[in-house]
């Protein structure tokens, strides 16, 4: 932790830096505090190769990360979604799987794969427009709603699935984007574009309107209002983005294991909450950044997998990850006590 | 009309569920025969399953009315559950083995509290940190390559262990739901009777204006963290003693059905209205509905049906407080 102090000490009375760049620059030099701290502790930790698998490893749940924040900083929870992989995996599947198989779970609508994939990704985005109807007609609160969606969801792909996994009866091309390498290494498409996916982000949340009426939103809802914007359709479309996006990973997870099976994605939605979070996205909206989301996830990975070089019990993965989640919580309001004093 | 509706509405839903789930199969089952709904054992058996979640509502529907939630209601479930099967495993007698399981569950409150009102963490993200913490703690005290803590071998439960969950005291029903029922009563005193519940009241719709008026806004939530504890202790205890094991995993999802009992108990989320008693009529809706389903349709249509019954309740909810309020 002595690494932190040292990085919120030298910016003085001067404000070079907004309150937001700076739990960024607080994140990311825990996250790498926290990687040195585990090279130190774990054998072999300390390796090009495991750097690069943190990331990788993690493509889903910071692509998905990326919708979550952005609603973050509107005010509203997404907790939808972990089930909208599953459902548009499981959609995506049972639209390509070929018509006329031996039993029920191996029967399809036999679409071509490219049409499957957009049927499927309209399906996400159908519970992105059901969150958005609910959080801005109805005013319900949006953790209620995006829970209700995500059992929704989830409970869709069960019902196709009939509680199990679908995975016979698919054309080789399904298999083809998941297992996608590039650029004659061994990262895959999807890791390509979850990093592309961040770039844009980032070039959206600084520097076009979209991003920074998002944060109007989050820090003063009426104020966003008085001023002429339109908060009901910027949420509906935030909403729309991050099930899109939530489709695209589950239509890539299923491609990668070329099955669609009802329970994948489960908790997902809890660890892009808990990474956001961890990244000093506040949860009462208005701020937090992209960036600080990726790091958040990086900490997260490197007590997952320090855990599991350590030769703990899986177990202790739990504990590590409440008490990092905890001294990343009470690091930040403490550097941002000591700085705004 | 929409009044009588506002305030009744909930007796009436669960009257058609069970009206519903009664009918549907007649044409195979007599009324009250075996295999109908209303057959008198299968009531008592969905009273039996549902008494970890009767046990939990009304403490549940009391924190949010304060305008706070405990998300790891769940895993202080699984916790305590591990806890009550090691003592009992270890030869500590139904008592003291009882008290001590209560004891570790306001603990557990405790702490939820001090990191809610004392470092003052978000409600949601600090019951998330013990949420994953609590689950982590109890899957450890399970050594490693056993699920639960259950008899193997030589060391076996005794025998007393699963009497409490199951075996009939009265009217058929084992004393865990008798325990809800009170816990439940106690809480709806407390509710209408005691300052603690207009305290939770006040601070759930106006905690600064609770605060200026002297409240110790501060205090009511800490209490209200140990007693939601308590009651998840009680819960556990319920749910191991019914399965006859101290399952970590036990309680996993419970703060989903919680969330979702006392919303459609008719309590808002944003704190300030709610009771007691509806979110325990909450809760046998749930349950009446989860377990009747099963003679209609496969398993895997439960997680729809809830999250459906979610959104349902959320919007009526929403649809009624607004036409109270035209």
């Amino acid at each position: 932790m002595s690494l932190v102090t040292k990085s919120a000490k030298p910016i003085g009375h001067k404000r070079s830096l907004s309150d937001e760049m700076f739990i960024t620059m607080l994140v990311a030099s825990v996250a790498v505090g926290i990687f040195l701290l585990a090279s130190v502790l774990v054998p072999n930790f300390f390796q090009w190769q495991n750097l690069i698998n943190l990331v990788t490893n993690n493509w889903a749940v910071i692509s998905l990360g990326i919708g979550v924040t952005f609603l973050l900083v509107s005010g509203n929870f997404d907790l939808s979604v972990g089930g909208i992989v599953a459902l548009s995996g499981v959609l995506s599947v049972w639209f390509v799987q070929s018509t006329g198989g031996v039993n029920a779970l191996s029967t399809g609508l036999g679409m071509p794969y490219w049409l499957g994939v957009i049927c499927a990704l309209g399906g996400a985005l159908a519970i992105g427009g059901l969150n958005a109807l609910f959080v801005v007609r109805f005013r319900i609160p949006s953790i209620i709603v995006t829970l209700g969606t995500m059992m929704v969801a989830r409970g869709i792909a069960q019902v196709i699935t009939q509680g199990s996994q679908r995975n016979t009866n698919l054309p080789d091309e399904f298999g083809f984007l998941g297992n996608l390498t590039m650029f004659g290494t061994s990262i895959r498409f999807p890791v390509v574009l979850m990093a592309f996916m961040l770039i844009v982000a980032v070039i959206i949340e600084r520097k076009m309107v979209f991003g920074r009426i998002t944060y109007w939103i989050g820090a003063n809802p009426i104020a966003a209002t008085l001023s002429g914007i339109d908060k009901a359709k910027h949420v509906t479309y935030l909403y729309l983005f991050s099930s899109g996006i939530a489709g695209v990973v589950g239509i890539l997870l299923s491609s990668e294991f070329k099955s669609g099976y009802s329970n994948r994605g489960m908790l997902m939605e809890f660890d892009a909450l808990v990474i956001a979070l961890l990244g000093g996205v506040a949860i009462a909206g208005g701020f937090g950044s992209v960036v600080g989301m990726f790091f958040g996830a990086i900490i997260l990975a490197v007590v997952t997998s320090a855990t599991t070089g350590l030769t703990l019990s899986p177990d202790w993965q739990f504990i590590l990850k409440a008490v990092a989640v905890f001294l990343a919580i009470m690091t930040q309001t403490w550097a941002l006590a000591r700085r705004n004093r | 009309m929409a009044q009588f509706l506002r305030n009744y509405y909930i007796y009436l839903v669960l009257l058609v569920i069970i009206v519903i789930l009664s009918l549907t199969n007649l044409d195979r089952f007599d009324l009250f025969a075996r295999g109908n709904f209303l057959y008198d054992r299968n009531i008592i058996n969905i009273l039996r399953v549902s008494a970890p979640l009767l046990t939990l509502a009304g403490a549940f529907t009391l924190l949010m009315v304060s305008g706070y939630i405990d998300l790891s209601v769940g895993s202080t479930m699984g916790l305590s559950a591990v806890i009550y099967a090691m003592l009992a495993i270890n030869g500590v007698p139904f008592l003291a083995a009882f008290g001590l399981t209560m004891v570790c569950g306001a603990l557990l409150g405790a702490f939820n509290g001090l990191l809610v009102v004392k470092l003052k963490i978000t409600p949601v993200i600090a019951t998330l940190i013990t949420l994953s913490l609590f689950k982590g703690i109890a899957l450890l005290l399970v050594q490693d390559g056993v699920s639960a803590i259950k008899s193997i071998g030589d060391i076996k439960m005794p025998t007393w262990f699963n009497s409490y969950g199951r075996e009939g005291v009265l009217m058929g029903l084992p004393m865990a739901f008798w325990v809800a029922v009170a816990v439940t009563i106690i809480l709806v005193v407390a509710q209408n009777r005691t300052l603690l519940g207009k305290y939770a009241a006040a601070t759930g719709g106006n905690p600064i204006a609770a605060k200026l008026s002297g409240i110790q806004t501060g205090r009511v939530v800490f209490v209200l963290y140990i007693i939601v504890g308590v009651t998840a202790a009680l819960a556990g205890i319920a749910r191991s003693s019914f399965m006859s094991l101290g399952d970590p995993l036990s309680g996993d999802g419970m703060e989903l059905n919680a969330i979702l009992i006392v919303l459609i108990g008719g309590t808002a989320f944003s704190g300030g209205e709610g009771r007691v008693f509806r979110s325990f009529i909450g809760a046998l809706i749930i349950m009446v509905l989860t377990v009747g389903m099963l003679t209609l349709v496969p398993a895997y249509f439960q997680t729809l049906v809830i999250g459906a019954a979610l959104l349902a309740a959320a919007a009526s909810n929403h649809l009624i407080s607004r036409k109270a309020a035209e």
